[in-house]
């Protein structure tokens, strides 16, 4: 599904990724954990097309191109990037927001738009299984929402539009542990056999919810060491030092 | 110029039925008008919307004769939709309608009258334009005690047929005692290069309520100047708010007088601008008694080399105690071509006021808009989606709904 090959980024000259390999099969949850600097928001950024980066390699997504895209074309064909912070945006309204967002999608895949009443009902449901507020969806979008709020609303955002490779940037910085359960739980939700997730994270905390088939170090902008869930566990007790 | 004002002004004159008094009235106005000319940028006011140059450069010699003796025909598409109201329709200066048939017989009057117009000498050369060369003063009374049911709509029309004209409009509004009036401004333009002067004068009685809403949205290449004076009593309450985007050059004025205890006065306003237009507001808030109150918020949104500016001013006069004063502006600059001005100013002589002011203005968030476009939206959605946003707490501002919803529709902003 997702192929990267050998890639380097650059801002204002310093090397961030350097010599980058990834391999993401349909259906397959990777972790990556590494120190603060590492490269790994610079990493989500750039598969969610974010502009300010040189960039050199390749980065295939279902054989595509992804250099060739647009961030919005990137989300169209399936990429969801969950936001380290999530950006407050006012005067939005969160419910009005989600519509556009999901029919624009659903626009580019030539799927049919969901009417008022079938979004509302759409967007209950989810929102349940989240145990998210939904009097905070008739909000301005994330404004006045709290860290753990906004980081659920990425997820809620997660399952409406159901994408194929789902990042989450650090999605369990600054969750409380009821939080980060409801957060796992709707990952967890999502796991299918076509729906593949990026989990870029700091602890090993959020692998005890979700099950990662990978875990990655990154360090430098580099993969230092690859392996099963037990590599997280292992850079719990040891830290990072010692895989560099 | 002169000869042409000289000329003009005879012809004005020979048309109209004014008294000998009021020609001399007009007169003396003239010549002022004629020893100082258009204001230009050498006048501190008229800093940042040189209209001396602008006329010069665009239009170049006005004409400032209209005949008034043939009637216009009223293009009744422009009228706005879905909102019932009352109307005077104005086509090229020329009041070609009066329409209140939502409201009770003798509770709202229109006279033709030229009373005040000795009121208001010398406030500025235009001001002096305006009462030398309008052909009717007409005097709109709110009777005591009521509100009328339905928002009255000024159109401002023009049409093709007018060209490098200057048209100069008076209207009087009275507010009778605890009455209150929804009127708005609403301009319609198919001309270019002609230079409208609207003068509105508000004398706003005991516990009396203005909402006034302007309306300036259709592109046109016309240069205006609108200048609302406004005196209030005891308790009594303005809301003005302007949307300023259609034409070329257009500057409004607020100059509110809260002369009496617990009056206010809200103005709001958006200048959305684009292709060189340039726009300004400028406000004078006069806090002349104890109690009262003023808020002001005007928000921008610049591109294409568009330039607009806002001055606001607070004046607190010494027996003014526990005055609340406040403003705020905010400007979104699209590109590198525009330009916002904020001039603000707090000219204080209480001791016991709250005011205060503040102006940003920046471009726009590019790792909101990179947020958005993530989730499938294209850079004009994006955009689109912030401006709107960003323009939406000061539409919020609008208490009267139906207002609200008619402002919404007009900038597009969708549910």
């Amino acid at each position: 599904m997702l192929k990267i090959n050998n890639l380097n980024a650059k801002i204002e000259k310093k090397t961030i990724l350097n010599n980058f390999s990834l391999n993401i099969n349909p259906g397959e949850v990777h972790a990556i954990m590494g120190p603060n600097g590492s490269g790994k928001s610079t990493l989500s950024n750039i598969l969610s097309g974010k502009k300010g980066y040189e960039v050199t390699g390749e980065i295939l997504f279902e054989n595509k191109n992804l250099f060739e895209l647009e961030t919005e074309e990137r989300a169209h064909k399936g990429i969801f990037l969950a936001f380290q912070y999530p950006l407050e945006i006012p005067g939005v309204n969160t419910n009005i927001f989600l519509k556009t967002s999901l029919n624009a999608i659903r626009r580019a895949k030539g799927e049919k738009e969901l009417d008022a009443i079938e979004f509302l009902n759409l967007v209950k449901e989810k929102a349940k299984n989240l145990k998210f507020d939904e009097e905070k969806l008739n909000r301005q979008l994330n404004v006045g929402f709290s860290g753990g709020e906004k980081k659920k609303n990425e997820i809620l955002q997660m399952s409406i539009l159901n994408p194929k490779l789902s990042i989450l940037d650090e999605t369990d910085s600054g969750l409380d542990i009821d939080a980060l359960r409801v957060v796992a739980d709707g990952v967890n939700a999502l796991r299918k056999k076509n729906n593949s997730f990026l989990i870029i994270t700091h602890y090993q905390r959020l692998l005890d919810y979700i099950k990662p088939d990978f875990v990655h170090v990154l360090i430098n902008g580099k993969i230092t060491k690859s392996g099963g869930p037990e590599l997280a566990l292992e850079l719990e007790k040891k830290g990072y030092e010692n895989f560099n | 110029m002169r000869e042409q004002l000289l000329t003009d002004f005879d012809k004005i004159i020979s048309d109209s039925k004014f008294s000998n008094n009021d020609i001399e009235h007009k007169r003396k106005s003239l010549n002022k008008f004629i020893e100082n000319g258009f204001p230009t940028k050498k006048n501190e006011d008229w800093k940042f919307l040189d209209i001396g140059r602008i006329i010069d450069k665009n239009i170049g010699q006005l004409d400032f004769y209209n005949n008034y003796s043939s009637q216009n025909k009223i293009d009744t598409s422009i009228f706005v939709k879905g909102l019932e109201h009352n109307k005077i329709v104005f086509v090229n200066g020329r009041i070609e309608k009066i329409d209140l048939k939502h409201e009770e017989n003798n509770k709202i009057e229109i006279k033709e009258e030229s009373k005040s117009i000795n009121k208001f000498n010398n406030i500025n050369s235009l001001i002096n334009l305006n009462n030398a060369l309008t052909n009717k003063h007409y005097t709109i009374t709110t009777k005591s005690g009521y509100s009328l049911k339905k928002p009255l709509i000024i159109y401002h029309s023009t049409t093709n047929s007018i060209y490098k004209k200057n048209i100069n409009l008076r209207l009087d509004f009275k507010l009778e005692k605890n009455s209150s009036l929804k009127l708005i401004d609403y301009f319609y333009d198919d001309s270019n290069d002609n230079f409208l002067n609207i003068f509105y004068s508000f004398d706003l009685a005991k516990d009396s309520i203005l909402k006034n809403y302007k309306i300036d949205h259709k592109d046109n290449k016309n240069l205006k100047y609108s200048y609302n004076h406004i005196d209030q009593s005891e308790n009594s309450l303005s809301e003005t708010f302007i949307l300023s985007s259609g034409s070329s050059y257009l500057k409004h004025e607020i100059n509110c007088n809260l002369n009496e205890k617990y009056s206010s006065a809200f103005v709001n306003g958006i200048l959305k601008l684009d292709d060189l237009k340039n726009h300004e507001i400028k406000t004078n808030i006069n806090h002349l008694n104890e109690n009262t109150k003023s808020y002001q918020l005007v928000k921008s949104v610049l591109g294409k080399a568009s330039k607009a500016a806002y001055q606001g001013k607070i004046s607190v006069n010494s027996i003014a105690q526990k005055t609340d004063g406040y403003q705020l502006s905010k400007c979104i600059l699209l590109d590198k071509t525009s330009e916002f001005n904020a001039k603000p100013e707090l000219e204080i002589y209480a001791d016991d006021v709250k005011c205060s002011h503040g102006s940003a203005s920046g471009s726009l968030n590019e790792d909101s808009i990179f947020y958005l476009m993530s989730r499938g939206l294209n850079y004009e959605q994006s955009k689109e989606l912030l401006i709107n946003g960003f323009l939406l707490d000061v539409i919020e501002k609008i208490t009267d709904s139906e207002t609200k919803n008619l402002i919404k529709n007009t900038l597009g902003l969708k549910e």
